[in-house]
């Protein structure tokens, strides 16, 4: 090899960069797919599923005033408790380390499951009294999805579910209190608000919103035991 | 360094034989990495919000308090509880470690029952709850002492929610049984209650019903009678079979344990199975009785038929109101509330000699409706004794003071007035008059007032006297009724002391009522 060759070669940062745009799309869609395996998202998104047909199944009951608004709420929190599910991981330190799309791709994820539970849990109420409506059931789902997604961040991914099952007999107790005063009214409880309060749906958004960041950028806490 | 001097090689300490230290140092070990230690904080957070603030809001009676912890416990425990337990159980199978421990020299069955023991002592944590709760009511109640079966109920029901979800996270190894085990748990036992009609319901052997359903706890209960354990004692069988069922099915499947012990479980998950369903069957076999508790026939003790035997508080007015000791707090407020009747009244012939506090009498409506009210006259007796209800007896929304005042004044006032001046079914106009003159009397309802709130139970006694105070106004009665109220009490006092004879044999006319 010449001098002159040796000007000829690239640069590694310009070797990488030329691999990036020839990598074809199929290597996108590949790590798409590696990393929901990895999370067991289709089996949150059977989860999510199956507590849609729960809550439709339940609405052909006959619920007596408390239970009808107390039904949907549990539901939302099993939807919320499956889609954290996803934030733990087995593979850890190396994911972290050479992951260089993780926090897009936890961000995706979340997102997208985020709306699956809302589109089936709102596709319950078709044809059936769903208490709430649409907008309960999109406030409920995405502030408990944010609780969970804060719980995968300081206590671990394995242990997420604790934070939408915790909320929801908060929730569930806030709701009582519409008929046994005194009454929980705070914003922050927001299943036991009317589903146009403004104050419980930017709560409801703030923590999402906060929950999602926070795990898109760190993940959840563990080195997972799975 | 020489041979001599070298230190001696250390062996390894051989581990324990003795069985009993081997078993405590694998509960310590799961103890100390066990999920429902991290739970723990969420649960005294969920206790402290939702049941405790709850609870010590109420009067300070142990049977409501007893009866709120019960209900509010068991919901606040079973979602972390069953999680955490789920998430113990598939430990093994999300680690893939299920061949490694294969090896070990404990059988499974033996390292799942360390692994749920652990999980269900962390659990017992509700232990400090209730000893706060109950330590606080003791501090503050003023006659009678804690009820330890509601305590109880919650103590049996956490080692079966534990074992529940401790099932299923071991049948079902995934990441998402624990959340869906502990939301399926919390909607079967909270929305099932709405499966209960009536005081003869199977499902009333949930640990989260308490107390007659749609009826909740209730002042009036355990107060003048003992608290009945009958459906307590179902509620205690029931998670008692099902821990023993639930836990002796972890050894069944092949590879668990050896085939005698195997066998043995099986018997022992039938012998648990057996006892769930009994307890079902005994709650179905529940009626409310008279006291306003469940009354299960087979576990039901006649003893407890019997009413407390107590040394009344009474006040030193001119007509002593005599309260039962535990609602000694409500002395004053029923004192100031008739006092100003009871100085008008006092001395006059067939004027009661005393208010005493009676018992409710409970009746099952249609539904889960139950009528609450008193048995028999609620003036009796030589000398006459007026029976009294406090509304705290009834169920209904918490009040103010001023507001349970008020309710004393109107359902006890008119019932005294209408029996002292004998306006029955069809008073006459002056009877009528009399009666809505004492009624204005300062610090006494005004003729037809109503009571701050309707009472979600209804009142079986007071509708009767009721209409003999009220007067159209405008009429020759109500006229009557403003010139008497306008005396001086002790020229009213006097004449009715004179006249009340004929008035009550209803020889008294409107013109003759100065």
């Amino acid at each position: 090899m010449t001098a002159d060759g040796v000007g000829k070669v690239a640069a590694p940062a310009e070797r990488a960069a030329a691999a990036r745009r020839a990598q074809p799309p199929a290597a996108g869609v590949r790590l798409v797919r590696l990393y929901a395996t990895s999370r067991r998202v289709p089996a949150a998104v059977a989860a999510v599923a199956a507590c849609a047909i729960g809550l439709r199944i339940a609405l052909a009951w006959p619920w007596d005033s408390y239970g009808a608004l107390q039904l949907p709420l549990v539901f939302e929190a099993g939807s919320a408790a499956a889609i954290t599910g996803i934030t733990a991981s087995r593979l850890g330190d190396p994911e972290r380390v050479a992951g260089r799309w993780l926090p897009f791709l936890r961000l995706a994820t979340v997102l997208a499951l985020t709306a699956v539970a809302v589109s089936a849990l709102a596709a319950t109420g078709a044809g059936a009294h769903l208490a709430g409506g649409t907008l309960d059931v999109l406030r409920n789902v995405a502030g408990m999805t944010g609780i969970g997604l804060l719980c995968a961040a300081a206590l671990g991914g394995g242990l997420a579910w604790a934070g939408p099952t915790g909320y929801l007999v908060v929730g569930v107790y806030a709701l009582y209190t519409q008929w046994h005063h005194p009454a929980l009214t705070t914003p922050w409880i927001w299943p036991a608000r009317p589903p146009h309060d403004l104050g419980a749906a930017i709560c409801a958004g703030l923590v999402f919103t906060v929950g999602m960041a926070v795990f898109a950028v760190r993940g959840a806490r563990d080195p997972a035991d799975e | 360094m020489t041979a001599t001097n070298a230190p001696a090689v250390s062996r390894p300490r051989p581990a324990p034989r003795h069985p009993a230290l081997v078993t405590a140092r694998l509960l310590r070990l799961e103890l100390r990495h066990n999920a429902m230690l991290w739970m723990l904080p969420v649960v005294f957070a969920l206790f402290w919000l939702t049941t405790y603030r709850k609870t010590m809001a109420m009067p300070p009676l142990w049977n409501l308090r007893a009866v709120s912890m019960q209900s509010g416990a068991i919901l606040d425990f079973i979602t972390p509880v069953v999680g955490a337990a789920a998430w113990m159980g598939s430990r093994d199978a999300r680690r893939h470690t299920c061949e490694l421990m294969r090896i070990t020299a404990r059988p499974r069955w033996a390292r799942l029952l360390a692994t749920w023991a652990a999980t269900t002592c962390w659990a017992l944590g509700y232990l400090v709850c209730l000893a706060v709760l109950y330590g606080m009511t003791a501090h503050q109640a003023s006659w009678g002492g804690p009820l330890w079966w509601p305590a109880a109920v919650v103590a049996a029901s956490l080692p079966a929610f534990s074992a529940l979800g401790f099932a299923a996270g071991a049948q079902l190894p995934s990441r998402f049984t624990a959340p869906l085990a502990a939301i399926a748990a919390f909607f079967a036992l909270a929305l099932s209650t709405q499966l209960i009609v009536g005081s003869q319901s199977y499902w009333q052997v949930s640990p989260v019903v308490a107390a007659p359903w749609d009826l909740g706890p209730d002042a009036g209960v355990a107060t003048f009678y003992p608290y009945l354990p009958d459906l307590a004692m179902a509620q205690v069988m029931f998670p008692a079979g099902l821990t023993i069922a639930l836990l002796a099915a972890l050894a069944l499947p092949r590879g668990s344990a050896g085939r005698r012990l195997r066998a043995a479980a099986a018997a022992v998950t039938a012998a648990g199975l057996v006892a769930a369903g009994t307890a079902v069957a005994l709650a179905g076999t529940g009626k409310l009785d008279t006291h306003g508790m469940i009354a299960i026939p087979a576990l039901h003790d006649a003893a407890s038929g019997r009413p407390i035997r107590f040394t009344p508080v009474c006040s030193h007015t001119a007509i002593p109101v005599c309260l039962n000791p535990a609602y000694s707090g409500y002395l004053p407020v029923t004192v100031a509330a008739l006092e100003p009747l009871l100085s008008e009244i006092a001395g006059l012939p067939g004027a009661p000699a005393r208010i005493n506090q009676a018992a409710a009498v409970y009746r099952q409506g249609i539904g889960n409706s139950v009528s609450i009210g008193l048995a028999g006259q609620a003036i009796s007796g030589r000398p006459p004794v007026f029976r009294l209800l406090l509304p705290a007896q009834l169920p209904g929304p918490a009040v103010t003071t001023s507001e349970l005042a008020a309710q004393i004044r109107s359902s006890a006032g008119p019932e005294i007035v209408s029996h002292i001046v004998g306006a029955g079914r069809s008073p006459s106009p002056a009877q009528k008059a009399v009666v809505a003159a004492l009624l204005r009397a300062p610090g006494l309802p005004r003729p037809g007032s109503h009571p701050g709130h309707t009472p979600t139970a209804s009142r079986e006694r007071g509708e009767l006297s009721r209409p003999a105070s009220v007067v159209a106004p405008g009429s020759p009665a109500y006229a009557a009724a403003q010139r008497f109220a306008a005396l001086v009490p002790s020229a009213r006092h006097a004449w009715l002391v004179q006249h009340l004879t004929a008035l009550r044999a209803g020889r008294i006319t409107l013109a003759q009522l100065p």
